[in-house]
């Protein structure tokens, strides 16, 4: 299949989106309920297969249920990845409580913010405030939330401590210039991240929970897996022959990636990137440095779950490689929607014409 | 136990270890604080559009009788979406009232928290992790 069809395949999900919007302004959201069989491939055996008998990936996915659980662990479960019994009791009853108050949106939970801080003043906040795995839900009215509660941590599951391995001396000597370089206040399309540009979130930021847009879908063929990420709308198109990489020359946001097969699991291996994207959520943090390698692993482990997981090697950037982990899921009615980003990015020309105000006022003075 | 979060912390409250304070919409960078405003008015169209909606409305001055074009900012049409608030849920000619916050410019712009219905319903549409008065105590 030639990267022509894939574009096709692409357009035609894109027309499908647009019907499907559509469709569903006609539909009230309780209704929505696909059976399970809708999801492709989803069989009865326990192994997955194509028809031409590659590992079947296929489908939408999202990383919605590993929305608040931190990336870095927090100190206090020391070397723990997953929770006690006890503790996960507890996340249950938020994620619940969280899921049941999104689901139905009232006059009480019409602002979400204050409506998390009211809870954790009736003392149904857990322990964490506002953020991080044990904080209290967020009932919203446009935010994603975990539909079940997650058994981690921490998404870093290597090191043992959950958290990201020191950075290296060239790392942080660039971290200092970046930060000495940024500007108070916006003035220029450069004073944005590449996320905020709606250029691109990067290979982990587009697969990393935010509080929207977690959905992927994978597209596979013989010889090809596409993965097309919702936020900010970029498709990998990744070749499973375990080829060899595209010269050094040739740098991306989102890298060269190569795939190949282990048993049940796609590995796939991505390199030349060009030093802007972090590993973070919407690619944010420290960025990668050109000699980055990032090494990814799909596994289905069910009929609606993918275990994934990341090894960010950069020895130019963290002192030891390190690995986050969370299962992708799917779910009945979920879908991904079309996000054109660039177009409608007027924020940004609205907080420089902010800044051209203040400073015209702070001028005048 | 009121949390209070500092006004400093604007950004996506993400675990980002570096990028600008005032990242991705900032409210402090592009609406006033100091200027919270009450919109009467009539939907004229609502832009579907990332990484903000915008809904347009037509704002009547009671005293002069001249209207006024005024655009509030929403959230993500995709996590709009997903919470079942359609197209459908605004149409052309329906009366709202727009809670919210002026544009630092001073245009006929409002990054909007709540909006409430003719029947009295309440949505709101605010961004969150922008910083917004909404989100501090």
């Amino acid at each position: 299949m030639t990267l022509r069809a894939f574009a096709s395949i692409r357009t035609l999900a894109s027309i499908r989106t647009l019907t499907s919007i559509r469709t569903l302004a006609l539909i009230s959201l309780a209704a929505l309920a696909l059976p399970l069989g809708a999801q492709k491939a989803a069989t009865k055996s326990t192994t997955y297969k194509t028809p031409w008998g590659d590992p079947d990936l296929q489908g939408t996915w999202t990383s919605d249920d590993t929305w608040g659980v931190p990336m870095e662990r927090p100190a206090q479960y020391g070397d723990r990845l997953y929770l006690t019994e006890d503790e996960l009791a507890a996340r249950a009853k938020q994620v619940a409580a969280s899921k049941q108050r999104i689901e139905n949106p009232s006059d009480a939970n019409h602002s979400p913010a204050k409506a998390q801080l009211d809870a954790i003043e009736r003392g149904e906040g857990g322990k964490g405030g506002t953020r991080g795995v044990d904080a209290a839900p967020v009932p919203g009215q446009f935010g994603e939330y975990a539909r079940r509660a997650s058994k981690q941590t921490s998404q870093i599951i290597e090191p043992a401590n959950g958290r990201m391995p020191p950075l290296t001396e060239e790392a942080k000597e660039r971290q200092s210039a970046a930060n000495a370089a940024r500007r108070k206040t916006p003035e220029t399309w450069t004073d944005w991240s590449i996320y905020d540009r709606c250029i691109t979130r990067g290979v982990a930021g587009s697969i990393i929970p935010v509080i929207y847009g977690n959905g992927l879908e994978i597209v596979q063929t013989p010889g090809y897996v596409a993965i097309r990420y919702e936020m900010v709308h970029d498709t990998r198109i990744i070749p499973t022959d375990g080829r060899a990489h595209a010269p050094s020359s040739l740098r991306s946001y989102m890298g060269d990636p190569v795939g190949h097969w282990e048993g049940n699991t796609l590995v796939v291996e991505t390199t030349n990137f060009n030093g802007k994207m972090g590993i973070g959520p919407n690619g944010g943090g420290v960025p990668g440095s050109l000699d980055m390698k990032l090494t990814e692993r799909f596994t289905r482990a069910s009929d609606n779950t993918i275990n994934y997981e990341m090894t960010v090697d950069d020895p130019k950037t963290w002192t030891s490689q390190w690995k986050i982990a969370f299962p992708i899921t799917h779910e009945p009615g979920y879908e991904i929607y079309e996000y054109a980003c660039h177009e409608g990015n007027m924020a940004m020309r609205n907080m420089i014409t902010g800044t051209l105000a203040e400073q015209a006022k702070a001028a005048d003075k | 136990m009121k949390k209070t979060l500092a006004f400093a912390i604007l950004g996506a409250g993400l675990l980002l270890t570096s990028g600008p304070v005032w990242a991705h919409h900032a409210f402090a960078a592009e609406f006033d604080v100091n200027k919270p405003l009450i919109l009467k008015g009539t939907v004229t169209k609502m832009e579907w559009i990332n990484p903000h909606a915008w809904i347009h409305i037509d704002v009547k001055d009671a005293a002069t009788g001249q209207t006024t074009e005024w655009m509030i900012e929403a959230g993500a049409p995709n996590g709009l979406l997903r919470r079942g608030f359609t197209k459908a849920s605004l149409p052309a000619g329906t009366n709202i009232v727009v809670e919210g916050w002026q544009a630092k410019d001073g245009s006929n712009r409002a990054n909007g928290s709540n909006i409430t219905l003719p029947d009295g319903k309440k949505l709101f549409v605010g961004s969150s992790g922008t910083g917004a008065p909404f989100e501090q105590k």
